[in-house]
């Protein structure tokens, strides 16, 4: 039984959902195989060999790996994939859910998408309908094939050692070119990793008035999400927004400013450690699900917090 | 916050089941409402409705319509892109003639659509509404010069109209109507004078706005005999379509209302430069015969205004109670961890009050949409003539009674929500102040009793309301031969005040003729009494329609569950008050008439 | 050229989903069901692409039950030319979905296929990926925007962090991301008009598809609920409760 996981890096460094992944990995069992498929990669590799639980790193390295397309990683893990391994592991980020169904259709098997635990090594739990419901899935294929949410597994350590192998690129597929990419510049951690969050909502009234939110995020380290509201309302772009169609997050902080607590919205935090919210309507729903909730004007109460943090 | 959502369910149910939808869609030119077209125009009418509509509500209740110098009207915010929306989406020309760009739809498909606006945005509403009643006038007895001009327009909502009947010294009396019209011996005429109450008179939607004007000729014999009806267009029509001059209208104000805020209710100069050019409809000093065809249409959607203002107070209201957390409840098992107030008996029997006179009053409408459709097209004439009986014993039922239920269900709504419903920010006190209105326009409650007592009972000497009560007690028979002891109880009930009902047909229509202020003093009992009666009868045809579908395991066994408690409530809390409703009615009026005016 | 516009019939967004109290799945007996959201993002898009001038027909497919011909509908009054529907009451899951609509596509043999990035009931994300391998054609998951020129489509995707810019060569798979485009409402002319276009109905057999589920459910729960509820007075007990009582501030 081996395992192989399919890492998310940017050449330079290995992005830290491939740790989790590896983390999920250990409760199946068996080796753990990384692939790294990139160009020039052998930092991102070296960075995958110590990750513990790994047996072993693979590298794909070609020029058109730089900025891989999903065809052409798809291609690469499977010229691994058929007879070699039980199961392949990948985050459910948005890397993750391109990549991993286009393998699971060219061996055949099916795909569990956004497992939030392990129960066996062909059982798996995951989130359905918004995660309203959680449906506990066996796979009968002699491949599983599954992506993970980071946030129900815990980041495997870099305590290990593991060899990297270097393997032939599968060829360019040239099916796909990525010509393009438009970061959002931020220095703030990304929304899914961040281990605090701070959202805000329509009761922010304004794009401008995300600004109050930004001086506590400074002192907390935290990132900066948005309810659906704010984002249609056109305050913060779309890749802000924690919801239901949005980002899921699960950080052990989540502080919710100015938001109502739609059932859509509680879908993309709920499953943090611990709640704040802060809003002036104190039969907001967002209460119901706040572990301290604090009633007032967020215009007064915000920057009161940002003071008393020091 | 509640959002509002169309009730799909129980309107697909009064439909088929009480309304007879299939039926209608077998009558001519009817053949495209199939039930699951119906379905799907329901389905995005209720999407409009939610996502467009209803956000605008509040919003447009809190800024209300503006006068602007030089006598235009800015609506709030929103509104007009919303409006520019539900034409281009086609909302305009549902039940219009296809001649005109219409879709031709029934009635009864027009009514749950139209409810929907009503609950989601009642002052949006009357806009269209209003347009519709122009649409009309000009369709049955407009010239076709004057057809081809306006209604394709009018139709797809590029311009809009409105119904000018109300002078300040001419209320419900239109015979006192005095706007001057002076013939120019072009085929034209010059109109002068005031008019107020004028909805959507004057706006920022559209380009062009079509007045309806009732006024008199300068030989029109007096009174109700002699009053014209004219089209006066805002800007004048040019032969090719476009438009030309600026006619002689303008608004001169908005009044200051308790409610429905964001239409503009304009007071309208005629004439203040020389005249407003206007043309006949139809022949001269029939005017008010004419307005008297679309009064049926008109008083039907006001009544149609009272479902839609209950049934989004009581989406409201259960809103709140489940989300409000005060006291405990009494009576419930220690391990019930709830607290909110949705558990609290007094909370459940106003909320099953709202839910029971909604579906009711829903029903009753329906009802009567599917007779206007079968009396307007039915190709059997004995069949159009029974409809059209029916319908006619109907309307002042609707318009009266669902806009008196509209209001208590609306007041109630406040009631669920205790203090916090007495503070705007809810929202549940504005369904109160625009229902306000409801018993009032398109003819006071008191003017539909009157019509009620007089030409839809007396005048048949109690025909048509004595072939309805004995329809009501056959189904009072069907419901107490049932073994379930449910349906029994609705039963007796329903049996109870069909004879109650009876009691004050029998006293009404000789009384009619020889105590004309005691059956008068009576009046509105009597249109309640029918609304109550007429309302059990539906629930309790409901209720059997139900209790069967249970029995074949077919349909959403909770709905119809629902459906057949929701009758039995109604059968024993509401029903019961027509008992009183005819003791007042047979001994009430001597009393109410004792005291000589000057004692009060 | 052809668009292909696979959508799925799911319950609607706003109903609140109840468990089965034998954990056997979710009820949706008598639910409210709609079109995916994702999937009328999709119909809007092919819609406008006509409008443009850059597709001349709109051909939607559904997989499932009979009553998904509501929804092909509702796709018609959408916009769509003519509807396709395989019908059968076998559970389909993604790979099964994806192999019919492969069927389909031999068939269709359409320029450009878009659909949803996934359904919101089962959230598996799946389904366009899955035909794109099937048919060894390219991808452009996650579309926020789509341009069509020279017999490629140029997409922007939305990924982790921002935007990525893809050029694929056609025919191709878009999956649809929120912000592509607002969908419209249906016209009621339009939604009359719906009634009288085509709506073919066929099979997995017809297709010769297995659509055996490949994914047994063994049970379905409720989410663990949260206590909440707690209160603060005000930031200074705010701050000392994170600090001393979650332990989750310095």
């Amino acid at each position: 039984m081996t395992t192989l996981i399919i890492a998310e890096h940017d050449n330079a460094a290995l992005r830290s959902a491939t740790a989790h992944a590896v983390g999920a990995a250990s409760k199946i069992g068996g080796d753990i195989h990384v692939l790294v498929a990139g160009s020039g990669a052998a930092a991102a590799a070296a960075e995958a060999a110590k990750l513990a639980g790994v047996g072993k790193v693979l590298l794909a390295d070609a020029s058109y790996l730089a900025s891989p397309t999903a065809e052409n990683i798809a291609a690469t893990a499977l010229s691994l994939l058929p007879g070699a391994y039980s199961h392949v592991v990948v985050a459910a980020t948005g890397f993750g859910k391109n990549v991993t169904p286009r393998i699971a259709a060219k061996l055949d098997v099916a795909q569990v998408s956004d497992v939030t635990s392990i129960e066996s090594p062909d059982t798996f739990v995951r989130p359905i309908y918004a995660g309203n419901a959680f449906a506990t899935v066996q796979s009968k294929d002699p491949i599983k094939v599954v992506t993970i949410r980071t946030t129900g597994f815990d980041a495997a350590p870099s305590t290990g050692n593991a060899p990297v192998e270097t393997i032939p690129a599968a060829p360019d597929t040239g099916l796909s070119k990525i010509t393009g990419q438009e970061l959002t510049k931020s220095e703030r951690p990304e929304l899914t990793s961040a281990r605090i969050v701070i959202s805000g909502g329509r009761g922010l009234g304004s794009g401008e008035n995300f600004k109050i939110l930004e001086a506590l995020a400074d002192k907390l380290k935290a990132a900066i999400g948005a309810s659906r509201a704010a984002v249609d309302a056109g305050y913060v772009p779309n890749d802000y927004q924690v919801g239901q169609t949005g980002k899921i997050v699960a950080p052990d902080l989540y502080i919710a400013i100015g938001i109502s607590g739609a059932i859509q919205h509680l879908a993309g935090m709920k499953d943090s450690k611990v709640i704040v919210a802060i809003n002036k309507d104190p039969e907001a729903p967002i209460f119901q699900i706040a572990d301290y909730g604090l009633v007032g004007d967020l215009f007064e109460i915000v920057p009161a917090f940002t003071a008393e943090l020091g | 916050m509640s959002t509002y959502r169309a009730p799909l369910a129980d309107m697909q149910f009064v439909l088929n089941e009480l309304a007879g939808l299939s039926q209608v869609a077998t009558l001519p030119g009817f053949e495209e409402a199939s039930p699951d077209t119906v379905s799907a125009i329901l389905e995005e009418a209720s999407k409009f409705a939610t996502d467009v509509l209803d956000p605008l509500n509040v919003p447009g209740d809190r800024e209300g319509s503006k006068w602007l110098e030089g006598g235009r009207v800015k609506t709030p915010a929103g509104f007009k892109e919303a409006y520019e929306q539900f034409c281009a989406n086609g909302w305009n020309g549902l039940t219009k003639s296809p001649h005109y760009g219409g879709q031709g739809l029934p009635q009864l498909v027009s009514t749950p659509v139209e409810e929907m606006w009503h609950s989601a945005n009642l002052a949006f509403d009357l806009c269209p509404l209003l347009t519709q009643g122009a649409i009309e006038a000009i369709e049955l007895r407009g010239a076709q010069a004057l057809k081809d001009t306006y209604l394709p327009k009018m139709v797809a909502g590029t311009w809009t109209g409105t119904m000018n009947l109300t002078e300040p010294q001419a209320g419900s009396d239109l015979a006192a109507v005095r706007t001057r019209a002076v013939p120019q011996g072009d085929g034209t005429y010059k109109l002068s004078g005031q008019k107020i109450f004028i909805t959507f008179g004057e706006h920022d939607y559209t380009e062009n706005i079509i007045h309806l004007v009732l006024g008199r000729t300068p030989d029109a014999p007096e009174g109700v005999k002699g009053i014209s009806l004219f089209v006066v267009p805002k800007f004048l029509v040019n032969a090719d379509g476009s438009l030309g001059a600026r006619n002689d209208v303008r608004c001169v104000s908005l009044e200051h209302k308790l409610g429905i805020h964001a239409s503009p209710t304009c007071v309208l100069a005629y004439g203040d430069n020389g005249g407003a050019t206007g043309y006949l409809v139809g022949e001269e000093n029939r005017g008010l015969e004419y307005m008297f065809i679309m009064m049926n249409l008109a008083r039907f959607s006001v009544g149609l205004e009272g479902v839609g203002i209950a049934e989004r107070a009581y989406q409201r209201a259960v809103a709140y109670a489940r989300e409000r957390v005060q006291g405990r409840a009494v009576g419930l098992e220690k391990s019930v961890k709830t607290n909110t107030i949705i558990e609290h008996p007094d909370i459940r029997r106003m909320l099953m009050t709202m839910r029971a006179y909604t579906e009711a009053t829903r029903a009753v409408a329906y009802v009567t949409a599917a007779a206007l459709d079968n009396a307007r097209v039915n190709p059997d004439a004995a069949a159009r003539a029974m409809a059209q009986a029916f319908a006619d014993f109907m309307i002042p039922i609707v318009k009266g009674w669902s806009t008196e239920v509209g209001q208590e269900v609306a007041s109630l709504g406040i009631q669920v929500h205790g203090g916090m419903g007495f503070i705007e920010e809810t929202g549940a006190a504005q369904h109160l102040r625009d229902a306000r209105i409801t018993t009032i326009y398109e003819g006071t409650t008191g003017i539909q009793a009157n019509d009620l007592i007089g030409r839809k009972t007396a005048r048949d000497a109690g025909a048509v309301a004595r072939t309805i009560a004995s329809e009501i007690d056959k189904v009072a028979a069907k419901l107490a031969a049932r073994s379930d002891p449910g349906l029994q109880a609705i039963g007796v009930q329903l049996a109870a005040a069909t004879a109650d009902v009876q009691a004050a047909v029998e006293w009404m229509v000789p009384a009619y003729g020889q105590h004309p202020r005691q059956a008068h003093a009576g009046a509105v009992a009597y249109l309640k009494l029918w609304g109550l009666a007429v309302g059990g009868w539906q629930m309790g045809r409901a209720a059997l329609v139900a209790a069967d579908q249970l029995a074949a395991g077919e349909g959403d066994a909770g709905f119809l569950h629902a459906k057949i408690a929701t009758a039995r409530f109604y059968a024993d809390s509401l029903l019961p008050q027509v008992s009183a409703l005819s003791h007042s009615i047979v001994h009430g009026g001597e009393s109410a008439l004792a005291l000589a005016a000057d004692a009060f | 050229m052809k668009i292909l516009v696979p959508i799925k019939r799911v319950v609607d967004y706003n109903v609140k989903v109840r468990v089965k109290p034998d954990g056997s799945g979710v009820d949706t007996a008598n639910v409210k069901m709609s079109m995916n959201p994702f999937d009328e993002i999709a119909v809007e898009e092919a819609v406008r692409l006509r409008e443009k001038g850059l597709a001349t027909e709109i051909v939607a497919v559904s997989c499932g039950v009979a009553g998904c011909q509501e929804t092909l509908r509702t796709a018609l009054a959408l916009g769509a030319d003519r509807a396709i529907l395989v019908e059968t009451d076998v559970e389909l899951q993604p790979l099964a979905v994806a192999k019919l609509l492969k069927a389909v596509v031999s068939d269709e043999k359409p320029d450009l296929v878009i659909l949803g990035k996934q359904a919101i009931d089962d959230d598996a994300n799946q389904t366009g990926q899955m035909l794109a391998a099937l048919l060894d054609w390219p991808q452009a998951t996650f579309a926020s925007k789509v341009d069509l020129a020279g017999g490629n489509a140029t997409v922007k995707r939305e990924v982790d962090g921002g935007l990525e810019t893809v050029e694929v060569k056609l025919p191709a798979i878009v999956t649809t991301d929120l912000r592509l485009n607002e969908p419209r409402y249906a016209t009621l002319p339009n939604i009359m008009k719906a009634k009288k276009k085509s709506l073919v109905t066929t099979t997995p057999a017809a297709l010769a598809v297995d659509v055996t589920p490949r994914l047994v459910t063994l049970k379905v729960v409720e989410p663990a609920k949260r206590k909440g509820g707690g209160r603060v007075a005000d930031v200074k007990e705010l701050v000392a409760k994170l600090r001393n009582e979650a332990k989750i501030i310095a």
